[in-house]
C-alpha cells in the first residue's frame, strides 16, 4: 500500500531536473536529452528497477518487412517459382535454421544467437489486421485490441499492469505505449533525422518538379562528398545503432528502466528490394548486436520482440520487389529466450495454400505470441493478459528459458 | 500525346483552386476549415481578412529597452572609471582587480541576454500570432512590410530593439496610408539607430559649430534606394543630401540627460535653410521640413510603382504581369497611397489568381503554415525559433537594410532543401495523432496532383506520410 501512495507522490511532482541531466550524463556524447519529461518517482528511484529484473524491448519495423526474403524456406518447391528473381538475389550463402529454413545472410547476429539458442524465429504470423495500409496495419499491431485504438497501447496497457516503467525512443509517443503514464519519450537531438528512406521516397514525389528533384539530387551527392570514410561506415549502418546504443545505456542506467520500445522504418519494398534489404537487415542485425552487448550483463534477462504491421506478397512483383500482404514474421531474441527453434506453422505456397491466393497465410496470431512472452518473462495469469490482449489468449509454448508453461 | 506521358500529365497536374490561392497564396496557409469558408467567394473572403493585429502587451517598449541600456552602459562607465582609480590606486591587488572584472563579466551578460530574450520573445509572439490568426494575410503583410524596413540585430542596442519596430511602427500603419507608416518607421528608435541618423547633425546647425560632428547620409539614401523610390527611381546624390539635411536632427533621446526615451527633434542639430528635392523646394522650418519630403516622397510615382512591383512580387509572382502592377499603381495614385486600397486592387484582378503554383515559400512562410497546418496546441518557444534558424531566415539577421531575398532562387538550393527536410522529418516525428490525410485535406483541399496523393496515402509510416505533405511541392509552393 505504501508503495503505491509514494508513486502517486512522486508522479504528482513531474519533471524534475535531476533525471534530466543524469540522462544526458548517461545517454552519453554526440546525444543530448530533447524531451524526458521524467516523473520524480524515476529520479528518486521510489520504484526502483532491480538489476536482473526481466526486461522487454518492443521494436516496431514499419514499412511491412518482407519475411520471405528474412527467413527463406528453401525447401518449399513453390519459393523458387514464386521468386525467381529474389530467391537468386543473395550474394553470400544464406545462414541455414532448421527445417530447410535460412536466414539472410546479413543477419549474422541473429544467426548467432540463434545457434546459441537464444533467438526464436516464428513465421506466418499476422496481427490479425485483415487490410493493407501501413498506418491502419501499425496502429492495428500497436494497439494489441483486435481493433485500432489510436489512445491505448498494448504495451502500455502491460507496464500498468505490473507497474513497469518504459522508455520510447522516438519524439513522440507511439501507439504502443500509449495510456500509460509511465513512459516516456527520448530521442537524440544531434541525429539528423532524415535518412535514406525519406530521400528515396522524395526522389519518386519529385519526379515531375524538375527544380525539386534536382536540388534533392544535387543535396545528397553533397551530402555524399562531405562525408568522411568513417561516416560513410556509420551510414550503412544508419542511426538505428545509434538509438539502441543509447537505448541500452539508458535501461541499465541508474533510472533502471524495464521495458523500451523502438521503431525502425524502411521495409515498404516495392522495388530493388534484395539491395535494400541487404543493407536493412545489416543495420537492424548492427543494432540489435549494439543493443546486446551494451545491456551487458543484462542481457540474460531481456527479450527482444521484433514485429511488423503485415507481410509482403508471395510472388515478386515487375520491378524487383514485393507488395502489400498479410502473414509475415516475428522475431524473440534475448538471452532470456528459448530458442533455436522456427517456430509457427508454415502453411505452405502453394496457389490454394496463399491468403487471397497471393500472400502467405497467418497461421498464428502476433499477441498469442506476445502474450506467451508477457506470461512467462512478466508472469502475467490469464486474467491479466486479457487486459493487454482482450482478443487473444497466449500460446502454450515456451518461449521463455526456464519458465513453466502455464 | 503518348499514352506515358498522358498518364504522367494526369499524375502531375495540378491546378490550384480559387480558395487554395486565397488561403495559401495570400494568406499563411490554411488553418481549421479556411478553405471551406473560403470557397464561396475566394475574393470577398480574403479582402475581408484585411483587418488590424495586435501583439503580446505585456512586453516591453521600445523605451524601457532603451532605459536598461542607457543605464547599464552609466553602470559600466562608472566601473571603468572605478576600475581606471582603483588600478592608479592599488595596482598590486590582484584580487580586488580579478572581483571587479567578474562584476563586470556577469553584469555584460545579464544585458546581453536579456536583449536576446525580449529578441526570441517578441520574434516568437509574432510567430505565434501568424500561426493561431484567423486572418493570416494580415500577419502576411506585416511580415513584409517588416522585411521592406528591414533592420538587424547587430551589436547590443539593436539586438534588443529591432523586434521593436514592427509593433510599434508597422503594424499600426498597416492599412493606412503609406505616408504614415513611413514616417512611423522613419522616426522609430529601431530605425534611427540602424541607420545611424540619430547622431546625424547639419554642417551648419547649432550643435556642429560647437562639436565636430556633422551629417550621415545613411538613413537618407536607403529611405530613397529601399523604403520608397527605389534604386532606378530616379534621384541624385544631390537628392541623398537635401533629404539627409531635411532630416537631420531626427534623434533619439538620451535618457540619462533627458527625461524619458523615445524620437526626439533636436532643433540645433537641424540644417538650417530650405531645401531642394527632387526639383521641389521645402522651406519649412524644423522637423516638418523632413516629414514634408517624406509625405512627398510616399506618394511620388516611382514609390507607387517600386512598392507596388515589390508587394506583387511578393504575393503573387516573381514576375508580376504588367496589367496588375498597373492596377496597384493607379489605386496608389489615386487614394494617396492607401494600403488596404491597393492590396484590395491585388486580390480583386484576376492576374493574381493564376492557377498553377507561382512562389516557393520562404522559410518564414514554410514554418508558419506548417504550424498552421498541423495545429499543435502547444508549440515550444525555442523549437519555434530554433526552426527558422536552422532554415536559415532567423528573425533579425538579414544583415543588409534591403532585407531578405524574396527570390526562389535563394531559398531553393540543395543544401536548403536537406535542411528543410531534417526539418520536416523532425516535427513529423513529434506529432501524436498524426494524420497526413486530414492535414492534406485542411491545407490543399483538392489542389492536389494523384501523384502526391498517392505518395503521401501509400507512405509507409504516418511519420513518413507527414513528412511527405510538408515536403510536396503543392505544399512547398503556393
Amino acid at each position: 500500500m505504501k508503495y503505491s501512495n509514494e508513486q502517486q507522490i512522486n508522479l504528482s511532482e513531474k519533471s524534475s531536473g535531476l533525471s534530466r541531466r543524469k540522462f544526458i550524463k548517461m545517454a552519453g556524447t554526440g546525444l543530448a536529452v530533447l524531451s524526458f519529461p521524467m516523473s520524480s518517482a524515476f529520479a528518486k528511484g521510489s520504484i526502483k528497477a532491480n538489476k536482473n529484473s526481466p526486461k522487454i524491448v518492443w521494436l516496431v519495423l514499419r514499412g511491412a518487412l518482407d519475411s520471405l526474403h528474412t527467413i527463406v524456406p528453401t525447401f518449399d518447391p513453390q519459393y523458387k517459382k514464386l521468386r525467381p528473381k529474389l530467391s537468386t538475389s543473395f550474394k553470400t550463402p544464406l545462414l541455414p535454421l532448421e527445417k530447410g529454413f535460412a536466414l539472410h545472410p546479413s543477419l549474422i547476429n541473429l544467426h548467432q544467437w540463434y545457434q546459441e539458442k537464444t533467438m526464436l524465429p516464428i513465421v506466418a504470423v499476422s496481427s490479425g489486421y485483415p487490410k493493407r495500409s501501413h498506418f491502419d496495419g501499425q496502429d492495428f499491431l500497436e494497439s494489441g485490441k483486435g481493433e485500432i485504438d489510436q489512445y491505448s497501447g498494448w504495451l502500455a496497457r502491460a507496464i500498468d499492469i505490473k507497474h513497469k516503467k518504459a522508455l520510447a525512443v522516438s519524439r513522440s509517443t507511439p501507439i504502443s505505449l500509449r495510456s500509460s503514464d509511465q513512459v516516456n519519450t527520448w530521442y537524440p537531438s544531434k541525429l539528423k533525422d532524415a535518412d535514406d528512406d525519406i530521400y528515396s521516397a522524395l526522389s519518386q514525389l519529385y519526379q515531375y518538379d524538375e527544380s525539386l528533384k534536382e536540388k534533392l539530387k544535387k543535396g545528397l551527392e553533397v551530402k555524399g562528398l562531405v562525408e568522411s570514410e568513417p561516416s560513410k561506415a556509420k551510414k550503412r549502418n544508419g542511426k538505428f545503432i545509434e538509438l539502441t546504443k543509447a537505448c541500452a545505456k539508458l535501461m541499465i542506467g541508474d533510472e533502471g528502466l524495464d521495458c523500451a520500445m523502438l521503431e525502425l522504418g524502411g521495409w515498404d519494398t516495392h522495388n530493388n528490394q534484395s539491395n535494400r534489404l541487404e543493407q536493412k537487415l545489416t543495420e537492424l542485425d548492427n543494432g540489435l548486436a549494439a543493443l546486446k552487448s551494451g545491456l551487458g550483463e543484462e542481457w540474460a534477462n531481456t527479450v527482444v520482440i521484433i514485429g511488423t504491421e503485415f507481410g509482403r506478397t508471395a510472388k515478386e512483383n515487375g520491378t524487383g520487389g514485393t507488395d502489400h500482404g498479410t502473414g509475415s514474421a516475428l522475431f524473440i531474441a534475448g538471452g532470456a529466450v528459448n530458442g533455436g527453434k522456427v517456430a509457427g506453422h508454415w502453411p505452405g505456397l502453394k496457389e490454394d495454400e496463399l491468403f487471397a491466393q497471393r500472400d502467405l497465410m497467418p497461421t498464428s496470431n502476433s499477441f498469442g505470441w506476445i502474450g506467451s512472452v508477457l506470461s512467462q518473462h512478466w508472469q502475467f495469469s490469464e486474467a491479466e493478459l486479457k487486459g493487454v490482449f482482450p482478443q487473444m489468449k497466449s500460446y502454450d509454448k515456451k518461449v521463455i528459458k526456464g519458465s513453466v508453461r502455464c | 500525346m503518348s499514352d506515358n506521358s498522358m498518364y504522367e500529365k494526369s499524375m502531375s497536374s495540378i491546378s490550384y483552386s480559387k480558395a487554395y490561392i486565397a488561403v495559401n497564396r495570400f494568406g499563411y496557409g490554411a488553418r481549421g476549415d479556411e478553405l471551406v469558408q473560403a470557397k464561396a467567394n475566394p475574393k470577398q473572403w480574403i479582402i475581408s481578412q484585411l483587418l488590424p493585429i495586435a501583439f503580446n502587451s505585456s512586453l516591453p517598449h521600445s523605451n524601457d529597452i532603451f532605459i536598461e541600456f542607457a543605464n547599464y552602459r552609466k553602470a559600466q562607465k562608472q566601473q571603468k572609471n572605478k576600475k581606471q582609480q582603483s588600478k592608479n590606486n592599488q595596482s598590486n591587488s590582484e584580487m580586488s582587480k580579478k572581483v571587479k572584472s567578474d562584476n563586470k563579466m556577469n553584469k555584460k551578460g545579464m544585458v546581453n541576454n536579456s536583449a536576446r530574450h525580449i529578441l526570441r520573445s517578441m520574434s516568437v509572439d509574432t510567430l505565434n500570432r501568424a500561426i493561431q490568426s484567423s486572418h493570416s494575410v494580415s500577419w502576411r503583410l506585416l511580415d513584409f512590410f517588416s522585411n521592406h524596413f528591414s533592420v538587424s540585430a547587430n551589436g547590443r542596442l539593436m539586438v534588443g530593439l529591432s523586434a521593436t519596430l514592427e509593433r510599434e511602427a508597422i503594424a499600426p500603419n498597416l492599412l493606412g496610408k503609406f505616408e504614415d507608416l513611413l514616417l512611423a518607421v522613419e522616426q522609430h528608435p529601431a530605425m534611427l539607430i540602424y541607420l545611424n541618423n540619430e547622431k546625424s547633425f547639419g554642417p551648419n546647425s547649432r550643435v556642429a559649430k560647437k562639436r565636430k560632428i556633422g551629417l550621415n547620409e545613411n538613413l537618407a539614401r536607403e529611405i530613397m534606394e529601399l523604403h520608397t523610390l527605389g534604386v532606378d527611381g530616379g534621384y541624385s546624390q544631390e537628392d541623398v543630401i537635401e533629404l539627409a539635411k531635411g532630416i537631420t536632427g531626427w534623434s533619439v533621446k538620451n535618457p540619462i540627460k533627458e527625461r524619458g526615451a523615445g524620437f526626439t527633434f533636436r532643433a540645433h542639430g537641424h540644417e538650417p535653410g530650405s531645401r531642394t528635392l527632387l526639383g521641389k523646394e521645402y522651406s519649412e522650418k524644423g522637423i516638418t521640413q523632413g516629414q514634408q519630403m517624406l509625405r512627398d516622397l510616399a506618394i511620388n510615382p516611382a514609390t507607387a510603382k517600386y512598392v507596388c512591383f515589390k508587394l506583387a512580387h511578393h504575393f503573387v509572382s516573381e514576375n508580376p504581369p504588367a496589367s496588375l502592377l498597373n492596377k496597384m499603381e493607379t489605386t496608389w495614385m489615386k487614394t494617396g497611397g492607401n494600403l488596404k486600397q491597393v492590396m484590395v486592387s491585388l486580390f480583386s484582378a484576376d492576374e493574381a489568381w493564376s492557377a498553377s503554383a507561382q512562389k516557393f515559400k520562404t522559410p518564414r512562410e514554410f514554418v508558419i503554415s506548417a504550424n498552421r497546418a498541423i495545429a499543435l496546441k502547444k508549440i515550444k518557444p525555442k523549437v519555434l525559433f530554433n526552426s527558422l534558424v536552422s532554415l536559415g531566415q532567423q528573425p533579425f539577421t538579414a544583415g543588409s537594410p534591403a532585407g531578405f531575398s524574396d527570390d526562389e532562387s535563394d531559398w531553393l538550393g540543395a543544401s536548403a532543401l536537406m535542411a528543410r527536410i531534417d526539418w520536416s522529418t523532425m516535427v513529423s516525428g513529434y506529432l501524436k495523432r498524426s494524420n497526413a490525410e486530414k492535414v492534406m485535406t485542411v491545407s490543399l483541399g483538392d489542389s492536389v496532383s494523384q501523384h502526391t496523393y498517392q505518395s503521401v496515402m501509400r507512405a509507409e509510416s504516418r511519420q513518413q506520410a507527414m513528412t511527405l505533405l510538408l515536403m510536396s511541392p503543392e505544399f512547398q509552393r503556393r
